[in-house]
């Protein structure tokens, strides 16, 4: 789902610039002093973690693949803003040295991936409520993460289709149906995924799922 | 501190395995975009290791493992910084 140069209009990537900056601005003021030292392997590891698995794309029909993004992932083990920071970086990295996402789009980028990303903690959180177990917890995890996939794939496909060599092509009448078709089966990827990982860690480890318990502590 | 270097192990060493089986064929977008007939024009920034590839290895595992390595690092030794810069300073 990483947009390149050349496909945003100069206005639309001016607009989702603006935009990411002003929400990272607003993730950064939430997030700072909000985690403890030791903070700082987690998110290091959870970052490293996600650039890693969205080198590994997985074939989904038709000659067409897909990777983890990792948004929700991030969510639940960080938080909502230490989520959007650390895609941030992610997506920064992939732009600056592989090319993976053009420096142009990476406003949109950004927002399409971490900004919806890291805030789809909110509807694991909604779905979930206090209670971290069993089912309830695997299938908040499950839509959140399969939402964010397409919710991304909607604002791209938005992003896209009102941009000139898009609309051309028949504009946003096209692109969202079409991305938000291949985002509805690779999200189900991306949410079987994050959901085995997370209940796996949380089966595990379950102090790691540091996000979930951070915003506990917050709203008790 | 030795869970998260086990952690991150356990990551590269699942990065290794998995990545001869990653798939090339086109993500969503770029299948929407060939479906449109829209062509990806020159990137503004080419990037230091275009696709995942350092141009002067030869063997495409190991260009991509390479650069995957070194992408993983850039992203461990910034994440770390944001995480000390936004943890309590007590």
């Amino acid at each position: 789902m990483h947009i390149p140069d050349g496909y945003l209009s100069p206005e639309v990537s001016i607009l989702m610039s603006v935009v990411s900056i002003f929400l990272l601005v607003v993730c950064w003021k939430k997030a700072k002093a909000a985690y403890p030292k030791s903070f700082a392997s987690l998110l290091a590891v959870s970052s490293a973690f996600v650039f890693v698995a969205q080198m590994i794309n997985f074939p989904i029909t038709y000659g067409t693949s897909g990777h983890l993004v990792g948004g929700t992932f991030l969510a639940v083990v960080l938080g909502p803003y230490a989520a959007v920071l650390s895609m941030t970086i992610v997506l920064l990295i992939q732009s600056l040295f592989f090319a993976d996402g053009g420096i142009s789009a990476l406003g949109a980028n950004i927002f399409n991936m971490a900004i919806i990303g890291g805030l789809s903690f909110f509807i694991v959180k909604l779905v979930v409520g206090n209670s971290m177990r069993g089912k309830r917890f695997a299938i908040g995890v499950f839509a959140a993460s399969w939402l964010s996939v397409v919710l991304g794939a909607l604002a791209c496909g938005l992003e896209i289709g009102v941009s000139p060599i898009f609309s051309q092509a028949g504009g946003i009448a096209v692109t969202v149906p079409a991305m938000l078709f291949w985002h509805t089966l690779i999200g189900l990827a991306e949410a079987a995924i994050t959901t085995t990982f997370i209940t796996q860690l949380h089966r595990l480890q379950p102090a790691i799922l540091n996000g979930l318990t951070l915003f506990k502590r917050d709203a008790a | 501190m030795k869970d998260y270097i086990k952690a991150l192990i356990s990551i590269l060493i699942g990065f290794a395995v998995l990545l001869p089986f990653a798939s090339t064929y086109p993500d969503g977008l770029e299948t929407v975009a060939e479906a449109l007939g829209v062509e990806e024009s020159e990137s503004l920034w080419g990037g230091l290791m275009p696709d995942y590839t350092l141009p002067a290895v030869e063997n495409p595992y190991v260009s991509t493992l390479l650069a995957g390595l070194f992408g993983t690092f850039l992203v461990l030794v910034l994440s770390f910084a944001l995480g000390k810069a936004m943890s309590k300073s007590s």
